[in-house]
């Protein structure tokens, strides 16, 4: 063996046996599946929009909007790409492969997803497929989270194919974009068999679901249906245990009011969650209790929720120190002080928008990013629906914005859901004059 | 060694969820099928890759030899050996289970070179072989490491020093008898216990469905 390889080589092994590792990279945008690799080191250089189309405006088509948001670039706070897909079908959630090469994407009416390359030149990403059978070959309807393992794409689903309503499960596909198996939510001991999102805890072997509620009340107009008593029935109550190795279910948490969003501190050596309630505007954390059994607590209230401020998506800092809240309907950015998880309190509230959504924020905490839909059915009408991305500096005292994009004036649509990407760097393996050691 | 798996696991024996699942109380998805590919082993004489992921359980890693990043290729290394010594220690997994190694860089990775390592645990080929692949060319690499969907590039930056840094996901590609990826673990994922859990229940398939115990 050439010496100075084999030395190399067993130098690593001497450190990886030993545990003597560099801390994994975490991941830049603080939500992303644990198994997401391609890290972006630094400032990330451009933002994905997923985006529903708009009748009347534009191509009127649901698509994927790359914005630059490098300071340094001269294309800063532009609009660089946008690939139409065609059709409106309630673009929603998208999320990377493990190896951040490709972004699935999905809509929760029609219930396609499309596979777009964001690796070869994130700057331009290219849609590559399209999965067209998801509700035919599950029986879910709503792919809704993307959450990648492995070789695989876990998809969180709202709903189901014969009654519409939230009952509903989750599926394992390949990268490659092939079913392999269902998993339905447990319905029975105290399940309600509704999902939303997931998030796994490879290092305890588990997962969590969260539930929201089915195809009949998110396509149903949001003034209509609050006037629904038996509508306003159907929304999840429940969170859900699951062993990831076996993807079988191990316990059902009770959580009422439509818990969402699901985000685990990255703290090395924490084991806990925290989600927000959707109509009763709680936190709620997940940990173990004296008995070292999983629990559900509530643990903190996000305004007033007699004025059903409606929180939405959350993102958690990397530390897991703070925790941003954007509500919908007044349009609020709350900022947590979740230090002690068990006692989160309010530290800042800042109103960003006519109605707020989707947050994500750099791994480094110090640039925010919101957008204002939630829903087509559920947007504001009128003067406020306004369909924007804000981007903003966080300098740990207030949020500063930087630009914004107004997605209806550029006659794009209505801009949801959020993932970045760094610069290009990648070079073939075949790259001329390429040396190993001798 | 076992620091590596320990934290992988739930260890805490009053943990209430998320324990390994018995070995055939749950099933392993068939995630793909692994692609043909002409490799070489020891001498420039082509061979089918079939030939070293059919016929057995597989354990497959991509690797290449001068990778020092503790979190990659030596990661895999520590635990193909440490599921070496409990496949040495389990009678009834002899002979059962395969190890393979294919290299990422086979101008470099050359039959006789990767011998060397082969050479370490041949006292062992006959209960649970450890292979050392590369190939002839890129051109042979390519097809291999799309079909398995291993993306790799150069890191320009890091092989600035003279040294080349090949960026790839780690993974460990674990293949059922008939050439079928059935789980693929991350280095967040490669823990021992859960892996023996996983062969254990591949075997017990395979008696399932030819009605008799192996």
């Amino acid at each position: 063996m050439k010496g100075c390889a084999r030395y190399a080589l067993m130098a690593g092994i001497i450190a990886a046996a030993c545990g003597i590792t560099a801390p994994a990279a975490r991941s830049d945008e603080t939500c992303l599946s644990p198994y997401t690799a391609a890290l972006i080191k630094g400032q990330e250089a451009f933002l994905h929009v997923w985006t529903l189309g708009e009748k009347g405006l534009g191509d009127g088509s649901d698509k994927l909007v790359t914005i630059d948001v490098d300071p340094k670039s001269k294309t800063y706070g532009k609009i660089v790409s946008s690939v139409s897909v065609g059709g409106r079908g309630e673009a929603h959630h998208m999320g990377f492969t493990d190896d951040r090469k490709y972004l699935w994407a999905g809509r929760l009416d029609d219930s396609k997803i499309f596979i777009f390359d964001v690796g070869t030149d994130p700057s331009q990403p290219r849609l590559v497929n399209t999965i067209a059978d998801f509700a035919e070959k599950t029986k879910f309807v709503g792919p809704h989270t993307f959450y990648a393992i492995p070789g695989r794409m876990v998809i969180g689903s709202l709903s189901n194919d014969k009654t519409r309503d939230g009952v509903t499960g989750l599926a394992v596909y390949s990268n490659k974009g092939e079913f392999l198996s269902a998993h339905p939510i447990p319905a029975d001991n105290g399940g309600d068999g509704y999902g939303y999102d997931l998030a796994i805890n490879p290092k305890k072997n588990v997962f969590l679901t969260s539930s929201f509620t089915g195809w009949n009340n998110y396509m149903t107009d949001l003034g209509k249906l609050i006037k629904d008593a038996e509508a306003m029935k159907h929304f999840g109550n429940t969170m859900v245990l699951w062993n990831l190795k076996s993807m079988q279910p191990e316990k059902t948490l009770r959580v009422p009011g439509a818990p969402l969003e699901i985000r685990w501190s990255l703290n090395e050596g924490d084991d806990w969650a925290i989600t927000a309630s959707a109509l009763t505007s709680k936190l709620w954390l997940i940990s173990h209790d004296a008995n070292n059994e999983w629990q559900a607590k509530e643990v903190a209230t996000i305004g007033d929720p007699a004025k059903i401020p409606l929180p939405v998506d959350i993102s958690i800092a990397a530390d897991a120190k703070t925790l941003w809240v954007n509500t919908f309907m007044d349009g609020t950015t709350h900022l947590f002080d979740i230090s002690d998880p068990t006692k989160p309190v309010q530290i800042y509230e800042k109103v960003t928008g006519k109605q707020v959504n989707m947050i994500s924020q750099s791994f480094d905490g110090k640039r925010v990013y919101i957008t204002s839909s939630l829903l087509s059915r559920w947007d504001k009408k009128g003067a406020d629906n306004e369909q924007v991305l804000r981007a903003y500096d966080w300098d740990g005292k207030d949020l500063n914005l930087k630009f914004e994009v107004d997605f209806f004036a550029e006659k794009l649509g209505r801009p949801h859901h959020m993932k970045f990407s760094g610069p290009t760097e990648k070079a073939s393996l075949d790259m001329p004059g390429r040396t190993a050691p001798q | 060694m076992a620091g590596i798996f320990a934290a992988a696991l739930p260890l805490d024996a009053k943990e209430s969820a998320g324990l390994p699942p018995p070995p055939g109380s749950y099933t392993l998805d068939h995630i793909q099928r692994v692609p043909a590919g002409i490799v070489l082993e020891g001498t420039k004489f082509p061979r089918a890759l079939s030939r070293y992921t059919t016929g057995a359980i597989t354990l497959l890693a991509f690797f290449y030899s001068y990778c020092a990043d503790p979190n990659g290729c030596p990661l895999a290394w520590v635990a193909f050996e440490k599921m070496r010594e409990e496949i040495i220690a389990r009678p009834e997994l002899h002979g059962l289970v395969r190890l393979v190694f294919m290299s990422l860089d086979p101008a470099h990775d050359t039959p006789g070179m990767l011998s060397g390592f082969a050479r370490r645990y041949e006292s062992s080929a006959s209960i649970v072989p450890w292979h050392f692949l590369t190939t002839y060319s890129n051109l042979f690499l390519k097809p291999v490491l799309r079909d398995m969907g291993e993306e790799i590039s150069i890191d320009r930056a890091a092989s600035g020093g003279g040294g080349m840094v090949i960026n790839h996901l780690p993974k460990v590609f674990l293949i059922d008898k008939q050439g079928f990826v059935r789980e693929i673990y991350s280095n967040q994922s490669l823990d021992a216990a859960m892996i023996l859990g996983d062969i254990e229940t591949l075997l017990l398939e395979g008696s399932k469905a030819s009605g008799h115990k192996e």
